[in-house]
């Protein structure tokens, strides 16, 4: 075979949609059942090929709904951008009825809030419940009193047996480029562990990252929906699953005290699967050093 | 912010030895930022009610297009748009002391980590200028926010390089800046 062809052959099946999902999640009834993307709205292949993989997860499970963790129009942010950028890759699932909860990067016009298909209501940061699953959209790039104030007010009428965050910066995370933001960290990380947040998912990092609990919280890093940075992850002990040579997303489903996750690269491979039990707020406290 | 300004003025008074003295040239800035604010924001709601209210919308078309003319009607009413229009002289040093107090404290370290890790952004800036799209908005130091004087939500702080900037958040407008802001 001619060093061409041999190119040709092994990108093709680098870039082929594995044939038959592996579904790794249990489909229990009535459960709570979404998709989780970061860093997403670059408008270049790898974000239509993670796309497909997520109209193929969504044959199998059938989520209802999409978290965007920033990010999401990259460069200019012309009407052609959010077709480009967001519309046709994930066509798809918005023909299919799947809503997409949106969450603002350093990259996102800040006006996005309007668009509607991002359901963010005209604000830059909301709530909503899903189930027993009450989850905070947050503006990281922005983190005023006025919005801490507001997140520890919900958080405390929350009557929902899950509190999950998700926002743009990191608050724990081992990859070199940008690193953790350790000023958010110390501002808000008080109130998740005050107000009883269960999970937080951050994107920034071009990598797909999970944490060993950190004081009883549950931490994700998805960056890598569209971007990605190569071989960003340093090795830590605090690192339970890395993944930096490909892009990824993530399926989440929730029943009762159980949260079900399965992280599926843009070829179709399942990165991580596992199964969380619920903390309870004593928990959280108590796994504080 | 009327609160931290009313906290401030009354410790000041509180220890000021007489009456002639109970005048806190800080609070007093902080007060006339806080103005200077308002009537900015006051015409850029008188602009944008000249305006169909945008409202969430499936057309991204709908939403560049305010963005855009709301820019332009208040640069228009407001040619005087120009670097010190709020950010004057003795506001900018009472705002470069406040920042440098934030970063001289116990935070200090952590807050300049922040700004480190915030994918810093470079941009040649002008007063009534459009923040181009292209620049990421690099994130503000929650323990930042925390010192400066609170805005309302029409308009919020930027850092670009060393520089604080006063952006207004509908038009997406540099409204003013203050350079070397940042130690």
């Amino acid at each position: 075979m001619s060093r061409g062809l041999f190119t040709l052959v092994l990108l093709l099946t680098r870039a082929a949609p594995a044939q038959t999902p592996d579904l790794k999640l249990p489909l229990k009834p009535n459960s709570v059942r979404f998709a989780v993307i970061g860093d997403s709205g670059t408008g270049e292949r790898p974000q239509y090929e993670v796309a497909q993989q997520m109209a193929h997860y969504h044959e199998l499970f059938p989520f209802d709904f999409v978290l965007m963790l920033g990010d999401n129009i990259y460069g200019s942010q012309l009407p052609a951008d959010y077709t480009k950028k967001f519309e046709e890759p994930y066509k798809p699932l918005l023909d299919a009825g799947v809503k997409f909860y949106a969450s603002l990067g350093n990259h996102d016009d800040p006006n996005q809030r309007f668009y509607k298909p991002f359901n963010m209501g005209g604000q830059r940061y909301y709530d909503f419940k899903k189930g027993d699953v009450r989850f905070f959209a947050l503006d990281s790039n922005y983190m005023d009193p006025a919005q801490l104030t507001w997140l520890d007010t919900q958080l405390k009428r929350s009557d929902a047996a899950w509190n999950i965050c998700f926002f743009h910066h990191p608050l724990y995370t081992h990859a070199r480029f940008h690193g953790a933001d350790v000023d958010l960290r110390a501002v808000i990380e008080p109130i998740f562990l005050k107000d009883g947040v269960n999970v937080v998912l951050a994107g920034h990092q071009h990598v797909y990252e999970r944490m060993n609990p950190q004081k009883g919280i549950y931490y994700f890093v998805l960056g890598n929906a569209g971007e990605l940075r190569f071989h960003d992850l340093r090795a830590s002990p605090e690192t339970v699953k890395g993944f930096d040579t490909d892009r990824a997303f993530m399926l989440v489903e929730i029943s009762g005290d159980e949260l079900y996750f399965q992280t599926v690269s843009r070829t179709g491979e399942t990165v991580d699967a596992a199964a969380l039990p619920r903390q309870t707020k004593r928990q959280q406290v108590s796994s504080q050093p | 912010m009327k609160s931290s300004i009313l906290l401030r003025s009354v410790l000041f008074l509180a220890a000021s030895p007489s009456p002639s003295q109970a005048v806190d040239p800080g609070a007093l800035l902080i007060q006339d930022f806080e103005n200077r604010v308002q009537q900015y924001v006051k015409l850029q709601k008188q602009m944008e009610a000249t305006l169909p209210a945008l409202k969430p919308t499936a057309s991204a078309e709908k939403i560049a297009h305010h963005e855009r003319e709301l820019g332009e009607r208040i640069r228009a009413s407001r040619p005087g748009l120009e670097q010190g229009s709020i950010f004057t002289p003795e506001i900018a040093a009472e705002l470069r002391r406040v920042i440098a107090s934030a970063m001289q404290g116990s935070d200090a370290a952590q807050v300049t980590k922040s700004l480190q890790r915030a994918e810093p952004v470079r941009l040649k800036l002008r007063a009534g200028a459009t923040y181009p799209h292209i620049t990421p908005l690099q994130s503000m130091p929650p323990t930042l926010l925390m010192n400066l004087p609170q805005l309302p939500p029409e308009v919020d702080y930027r850092v670009v390089a060393k520089d604080l900037v006063l952006r207004d958040v509908k038009a997406n407008l540099i409204v003013d800046f203050l350079s070397n802001a940042i130690p």
